[in-house]
């Protein structure tokens, strides 16, 4: 009973969430705000996974971000369509295009094509699912390598990790565009027919509908993971990975599985963002923005992810409408400033009076409110039956 | 047919020579109990024989095949499960949960469904059914303890090594582990018992193997090792030797001579 309660739930949720533009059309900043959140959202409930349940607390999970953003967007700078070919570039012949690889060959061919040649930057789903795969290359490898670091040990070599991506994409200037950023291509270059509507390229209904099915599909993903022996090992490795080995558990398979996935996720919210945004610079990978990931996911509760999303969301939102400056008296409260100040005691007041987060508590009371009475009455009546029978025995 | 054969493992940390030679087999189901002074080597011994740490020099065969060079969730998988001295229940996942983890990692292709009807079975067994939503953390220090035994059943390893699974149990779950044991024992699974508490592993082995400075320098009936000059002069003690007729009266309320 109580679980279909909680689907209906669910879907009513999801129901509004569908048909939220209708009503906020007229509102783009407002659009901006939930694209962003559904993005935060992903990663916050992706490092749940990673953090919560599995209980590898990782830094690195921006960097993975980055890493698909950028892939997606390098894709995009250095592969192109063209109707003729270059000469001059290393390429490969589909039907009547050509896919070029490389940039600065391609200028040096432009002169010895065809009048007339045609040259597309390609569309942006197979740069995303460029970016998807890097990620999990990249999440696999630091997988490999932190397989025997834990806690404090873990969190350095992430933070180093994550350290040298940014690093790195700030000193190389001619292939990332350094400190200015990266340039992508919009998600729909030309605009979308959407039931016979046409949406501009800069309309914010169809990112904000590619955002949220990447939220929901992701979410559904995570949770049928966390559902599966996958999560129930992850768990029990983050409990003890000894205890769990010696009941059988493959600890590095999983270990190593649970960075590659939660890694391609928070990859595909990059590469997708990148796209909205149409600029990706390495200030992303600043430790203030993973520290933010971290927060959300702690205020919403790390053990679980709808919490860890929630908890996004409402935080996304809330710094947004916060960035309001007030008066009081002669002196102005700068809130975009401010804003950041309540955020912190927040945290603070969470970790110290509800390390489950706020969120979490109300999940579990939802989920597990019944099972906690069911439990307490088998109890008694266990207890009850033990009385009668020592009654008896001395009888 | 269980066979264990331990021959001549030897292990070094730096300096210190933790086990030299220890060799012994474990055939059939039998009761092993394994005992020593703090430093002695034994769980050292049962670290090695799990794949946690690997022997310097030796080797390790069950039932044929060789698990000494396996990681642990093989050797856990090829037939041999253990507790450990501190428990290690899973604290922040449900009693169902724990008894889950063994089985789906043992059956990787069977149903949900039918693991979790295998884990009703161990509650019944553990008459832990009130308990199975409760989370590992708000059980009792003992029945953790029976809840560590209760994921080795559902592991259903050949060989079972428990690590001190009497130390700090209140008395009446002391009288259900031991229960657990000779039950389990009777349906034909080998244990290899560590303990400190000497009534209970006298009463309840039925050969005795003695580590003394990282070697075996006994093996044989609880009653010979007992009276085994070198194992008196290294653990029991004149003391507890002279006391032994006494120590069959265990506060169990058991006496294994006594029921034979």
């Amino acid at each position: 009973m109580k679980r279909k309660w909680l689907w209906g739930l669910i879907a009513v949720v999801v129901l509004l969430l569908v048909a939220a533009p209708a009503g906020l059309e007229t509102s783009p900043y407002f659009m901006h705000i939930a694209i962003v959140a559904f993005f935060y959202a992903i990663l916050a409930s992706s490092w749940s996974l990673l953090a919560g349940y599995a209980g590898q607390f990782s830094f690195a999970h921006m960097a993975f971000m980055a890493i698909g953003a950028y892939a997606a967007g390098l894709f995009g700078k250095y592969v192109h369509l063209t109707n003729a070919p270059t000469g001059t570039c290393f390429e490969l012949s589909l039907a009547k295009m050509w896919l070029v690889f490389g940039a600065s060959c391609l200028e040096l061919g432009k002169a010895s094509m065809p009048a007339g040649t045609l040259i597309y930057r390609p569309p942006a789903p197979p740069g995303i699912v460029l970016g998807v795969i890097m990620g999990g290359i990249f999440g696999l490898l630091i997988g490999v390598l932190v397989l025997r670091l834990r806690r404090t040990y873990l969190a350095l070599f992430t933070i180093g990790f994550s350290e040298i991506v940014r690093i790195t994409l700030n000193a190389e200037i001619e292939v990332t565009g350094g400190p200015n950023g990266l340039e992508l291509a919009p998600l729909f270059p030309n605009g979308i027919h959407l039931l016979g509507l046409y949406f501009s390229p800069t309309n914010k209904i169809p990112p904000y509908y590619v955002m949220l099915a990447l939220f929901l599909g992701a979410m559904a993903f995570m949770y049928w993971l966390a559902g599966s022996r996958f999560g129930l090992f992850i768990r029990a490795i983050r409990e003890d990975e000894e205890a769990a080995a010696a009941l059988g558990v493959h600890i590095v398979r999983y270990k190593v599985l649970v960075f590659a996935i939660t890694a391609m996720i928070a990859a595909a919210a990059g590469a997708v963002f990148a796209h909205y945004i149409g600029v990706i610079t390495p200030n992303i990978l600043l430790i203030l923005q993973m520290s933010l990931v971290i927060a959300m996911a702690v205020i919403g509760g790390l053990e679980t992810l709808i919490g860890a999303a929630i908890g996004a969301i409402i935080i996304e939102f809330a710094l947004e409408f916060m960035r309001t400056s007030f008066n009081i008296g002669p002196l102005e409260i700068d809130m975009t400033t401010w804003r950041l100040v309540f955020f912190g005691l927040l945290l603070m007041l969470t970790l110290r009076f509800w390390n489950n987060g706020l969120i979490y508590p109300i999940i579990q009371r939802l989920t597990r409110g019944g099972i906690t009475q069911e439990t307490v009455a088998k109890r008694v009546v266990v207890t009850e039956s033990a009385v009668e029978g020592t009654v008896e025995g001395q009888g | 047919m269980i066979e264990l054969n331990v021959n001549d493992i030897k292990k070094n940390f730096g300096g210190l020579q933790a086990l030299n030679g220890v060799t012994f087999q474990v055939r059939g189901p039998e009761l092993v109990g394994l005992i020593g002074p703090n430093g002695a080597g034994k769980t050292t011994l049962t670290n090695i024989l799990d794949g946690v740490i690997k022997a310097s020099s030796g080797t390790v065969y069950l039932n044929g095949q060789r698990i000494d060079t396996m990681p642990p969730y093989h050797v856990a998988r090829a037939g041999l499960g253990r507790t450990f001295q501190v428990t290690r229940a899973f604290r922040r996942m449900t009693v169902l949960e724990n008894l889950l983890v063994p089985a789906m990692a043992l059956h990787a292709t069977a149903s949900r469904r039918s693991l979790e009807k295998k884990a009703w079975e161990v509650l019944e067994f553990l008459t832990f059914e009130h308990l199975v939503n409760d989370y590992g953390r708000s059980l009792s220090g003992g029945q953790q303890k029976l809840l560590e035994l209760g994921r080795l059943l559902m592991l259903d390893p050949d060989i079972i090594i428990l690590d001190e699974p009497f130390a700090g149990v209140h008395p009446k779950l002391m009288e259900r582990i031991y229960e657990y044991i000779t039950t389990v024992n009777a349906q034909g699974k080998a244990f290899i018992i560590i303990s400190h508490d000497m009534d209970t592993i006298f009463t309840l082995s039925q050969r005795l193997l003695v580590l003394n400075f990282g070697e075996l320098i006994a093996d044989g009936d609880p009653e010979v090792v007992r009276h085994d000059p070198a194992v008196v002069e290294a653990y029991l003690g004149e003391e507890e030797e002279a006391a032994s007729p006494a120590m069959t009266e265990t506060y169990l309320g058991r006496d294994k001579r006594e029921d034979a």
